[in-house]
């Protein structure tokens, strides 16, 4: 039932979260609803009640078009409150673009100019929720959706974020090691508060990945876990490129304009460990712009390299 | 013989995914016989067909099996599931090895996740999954102390899962979480769980992250 006390129909569900279920409405496949599980329910319902309700508050015109907010709230017989429908996205997970083997199945004829448009599209959502005082926390490559045949981009899984209304804080409670900067390894999430610094962090792993077909930057050859890499700034390219994994990633690397390579290298090495060295989300706008008029001009390769044919020669590469 | 293989393994080369070897140590001994390696035969089969289903779990997971009945036979070294065209099938005879094999399917996880590290690609915690009717006929004790040490330090996730009359007790000394007894031949059952266990593991964002698994009352008995 919605707020008006309206039976609604739910559809077939779509997919089982840690958290909820996620259905389609029946009559209006452009609306989804996130059910959560009974014993999440018992344990937080109040809690998340009350952040769904604040982030509800905080809507507004833009944020309905690029990320999935909450909008309407859904409630079961007895009136009990259950969770909330939204907008449903379209496309396809950003994951299987940054995606070696996957990316060609699921974006035919993407090229480096069709990813630097998805990543600006990217950056600008971000900025445009920095702006409204929320922090995603919890990046991940499969709660970005992208339009195959256009540069659309939309976020989903919202009502993790992080948000700051009226005075009151709500955490961002989940998180990712491998996508989370160090100052906030180690830490139970639900006590971390996000920046626009550890943001950035977060987002250059996001920027890399899908660059970089999939690579973690801490995936370095001989090493340990992308974790412990990153938590001592252990980043394979740039100055000296040492470590790098074996294949086409430092051809791709080298693909790369210096400015962009220059900010990850600061980002991933002395930025692991100083917030304030980190690209900020509005030079990477910056960058990935610039990057993007070189290519329409001709002036860097607009074709992805492809693995699966490897060259002896990168093999040099990585001793 | 690892660094010769490592040559060769150009998957690990033009395939970044993150990786989740599982190796499958199966006891195909006489007691097996009839009705039940049939069903386990089956299994693996559904097991591989659900992988292949889920495009990111084949890009990641790495199937090894490996096979106790009357000696321990490498049916499978390590394959990515997309590589995999088919799996050989499964016969029933002789006593029960799983000690060696054991030993066997821990030397190749060690093979495996060194030649991980070589190639610079990154690896969620590997699985062993062990399955038996029985009582290994074979010294085992040791074995047991080395891949139940593994999953004391997080590296190494071992599942044991006993059939009809299995020794549970034998079986829960491989691992730190106690064996499950299979509910009749659910074979079938376990392993689409198995996929989907391995299908969450590669969709997780993280390789040092906590998975939630499914449920396994698909499958296990009370």
């Amino acid at each position: 039932m919605d707020s008006q006390g309206k039976e609604r129909q739910l559809g077939k569900r779509l997919e089982r979260g840690g958290e909820g279920e996620i259905y389609a409405l029946r009559d209006r496949p452009d609306v989804i609803v996130k059910w959560y599980y009974p014993e999440v329910l018992d344990k937080r319902g109040e809690e998340l009640h009350r952040k769904v309700e604040a982030m509800r508050g905080l809507r507004d015109a833009h944020m309905t078009r690029d990320v999935c907010w909450p909008l309407i709230r859904v409630f079961d017989q007895q009136q009990r409150w259950i969770g909330f429908a939204m907008y449903r996205a379209r496309g396809v997970k950003m994951s299987f673009l940054a995606h070696a083997l996957l990316y060609q199945r699921y974006f035919p004829g993407l090229d480096r100019r069709r990813v630097v448009g998805y990543l600006i599209r990217f950056v600008e959502i971000v900025q445009q929720l920095h702006d409204a005082g929320v922090c995603i926390g919890d990046y991940n490559l499969n709660n970005v959706f992208c339009v195959p045949s256009s540069d659309q981009v939309t976020l989903i899984d919202c009502d993790s974020y992080q948000l700051r209304v009226g005075g009151t804080f709500y955490p961002c409670p989940v998180g990712s090691p491998d996508m989370t900067p160090k100052e906030h390894q180690g830490v139970s999430f639900r006590h971390v508060v996000r920046t626009p610094r550890s943001e950035a962090f977060s987002l250059a792993i996001v920027l890399f990945k899908c660059l970089m077909l999939g690579r973690h930057p801490y995936d370095i050859v001989g090493g340990d876990d992308p974790v412990r890499n990153l938590r001592r700034g252990n980043f394979a390219y740039g100055r000296g490129q040492r470590d790098v994994p074996q294949g086409v990633w430092y051809e791709l690397w080298r693909e790369l304009p210096e400015t962009i390579r220059d900010m990850f290298v600061t980002t991933f090495t002395v930025g692991a460990d100083a917030p304030i060295q980190r690209a900020t989300l509005s030079q990477w706008h910056v960058a990935l712009s610039e990057y993007r008029e070189a290519m329409a001009a001709g002036e860097h390769a607009v074709q992805l390299a492809t693995p699966g044919r490897p060259q002896r020669s990168q093999v040099l590469y990585a001793r | 013989m690892a660094t010769y293989r490592l040559n060769r393994d150009s998957d690990l080369i033009d395939n970044p995914s993150p990786r989740c070897a599982c190796m499958l140590v199966l006891d195909t001994s006489a007691s097996m016989f009839g009705q039940p390696i049939r069903e386990l035969n089956a299994g693996v089969q559904a097991f591989i067909s659900a992988i292949q289903e889920d495009d990111m779990a084949a890009c990641s997971v790495e199937l090894g099996v490996i096979t106790a009945g009357g000696k321990v036979t490498e049916q499978l070294p390590f394959t990515t599931a997309m590589n995999i065209s088919q799996c050989r099938q499964f016969t029933a005879s002789g006593l029960t090895p799983l000690g060696s094999a054991m030993e066997l399917a821990l030397d190749r996880l060690e093979e495996r996740t060194a030649a991980y590290r070589k190639a610079g690609v990154a690896y969620y915690q590997p699985w062993l999954v062990v399955i038996s009717d029985g009582v290994p006929t074979d010294q085992w004790q040791a074995a047991s102390v080395r891949a139940r040490t593994l999953a004391q330090q997080r590296k190494l996730v071992v599942m044991p899962v006993g059939v009809e009359e299995a020794d549970l007790d034998a079986l829960s000394a491989f691992s730190t979480r106690p064996a499950k007894r299979l509910d009749g031949l659910k074979f079938r059952e376990f392993f689409l769980w198995l996929s989907a266990s391995m299908s969450r593991v590669s969709a997780s964002s993280s390789t040092t992250d906590q998975v939630k698994l499914p449920p396994t009352d698909s499958w296990d008995s009370i």
